[in-house]
């Protein structure tokens, strides 16, 4: 062969053998696992922690058992006590960890009841300037069994 | 050695050609047959699953729950104006003839809407709840230049925060406006239908939420979850269907309005 050609081959074989080297130690071990791209990232998305524990975990273990019972026949059944209460999955893991109270104002309850043109028709609705004065709405309506649902 | 120019092309095209092809059924038997037959390990199996999830426009209130517990759930910046689910308010005015479309959504619905223009003017008005909607051919996992956002065997899209660059093209890619740039993590991100807990057999943040059920998840694979249980009865429709991406989000009671 060659002289040129041997030389041009080495350098080629030399820029392969870099390539892969290089490659090796920057392209971490589980890419290309599942697919183009990093397997174990999978595994990361799963384990972010969980917030938001549910309804269910109130009731249980009768911590709020009474409260619960109540709720879960009224009209606000289908509204998760973390929707209003917010998430307690570290308070239901340790009890010493409290969830900010419950917002009572007008406003809070109005984010699903005040008279509002885009809401289906058939959803209570109420026009704060008319009805219940300066009042929080907790002063009349029980928040976890309201009337008229 | 004697070739003719138009035999060595030739030559050459087919080499080319079948080590393309050799390589690409190579790669997808190994890739497929690992994700099949060795799914990640923690006692759920992707291969099970197949998630789908619903909006039932004519059931929203616009309350905001869903993208509040979707901010505390996956600590999206609270104070910024980026979201992994909001909600949208369309209305139409009425005019002489044609139509006015207004769309909002302040602060991602967070804080509720309120009414600022007259009931009067309004022809008709609804909330459209809007969250990433898991292509089945997605735009913004073909667009990433470096695998750092995939979907994975039960059909979640994902990004991997480790490996993302930070280039925003994605961002760019996504026809549905559902990605947005997170300045905490200097990466890319998105709604992953809550995937830290739907893993564990939980409901996503935002399903959980919502007061009135108009968001409904459920697998796709099992013919009596709550979604396939809609999807049975229902007619649905899906965002921009025109641009074939194949959204896993379904629609009940869209509006032509609603892009």
């Amino acid at each position: 062969m060659q002289p040129h050609l041997k030389r041009a081959l080495m350098l080629l074989a030399i820029a392969i053998i870099g390539f892969i080297a290089v490659r090796s130690l920057i392209v971490p071990d589980s890419f290309g696992q599942y697919g183009w791209y990093r397997g174990d990232s999978v595994i990361e998305n799963r384990n972010f922690p969980v917030e938001h524990a549910g309804s269910n975990s109130c009731g249980e273990e009768n911590c709020h058992k009474t409260i619960y019972t109540i709720w879960s026949g009224s009209g606000h059944k289908a509204v998760n006590c973390e929707t209003c209460h917010g998430p307690s999955e570290k308070h239901v893991n340790n009890i010493r960890i409290m969830p900010p109270p419950a917002d009572d104002s007008k406003e809070y309850c109005g984010l699903c009841h005040f008279k509002r043109a885009a809401r289906p028709e058939k959803f209570p609705q109420i026009d704060p300037e008319t009805h219940g004065q300066n009042l929080k709405c907790a002063y009349c309506h029980n928040p976890h069994k309201p009337w008229f649902i | 050695m004697n070739v003719s120019r138009r035999e060595f092309t030739r030559i050459g095209c087919r080499i080319i050609i079948g080590a393309a092809a050799g390589t690409a059924v190579v790669e997808s038997i190994v890739t497929n047959s690992a994700a099949k037959e060795n799914p990640p390990k923690g006692g759920y199996d992707w291969n099970e699953h197949f998630w789908g999830y619903l909006v039932d426009t004519r059931k929203c209130i616009g309350c905001g729950r869903c993208a509040n517990a979707c901010k505390l759930e996956n600590e999206v910046p609270f104070d910024e104006p980026v979201y992994r689910t909001w909600v949208e308010r369309y209305r139409i005015i009425k005019k002489e003839r044609e139509e006015e479309v207004i769309i909002d959504s302040p602060n991602g619905s967070i804080d509720g809407f309120v009414d600022d223009i007259p009931d009067e003017e309004i022809k008709k008005a609804f909330y459209v709840p809007k969250i990433c909607n898991h292509c089945e051919n997605p735009p913004c996992v073909q667009v990433c230049p470096v695998g750092a956002t995939y979907t994975t065997e039960d059909g979640v899209v994902l990004v991997d925060y480790d490996y993302c660059i930070g280039c925003r093209y994605c961002i760019q890619g996504c026809p549905y406006g559902a990605r947005y740039f997170n300045t905490e993590k200097g990466t890319a991100d998105k709604c992953t239908w809550c995937y830290h807990r739907i893993t564990k057999g939980l409901l996503p943040a935002c399903v959980q939420a919502c007061p009135v059920g108009a968001r409904v998840f459920g697998d796709l694979n099992d013919p009596e979850s709550a979604v396939n249980k809609v999807l049975d009865i229902e007619r649905i429709n899906v965002l921009k269907p025109d641009l074939g991406t194949k959204p896993k989000v379904y629609y009940v009671g869209l509006d032509r309005e609603v892009r």
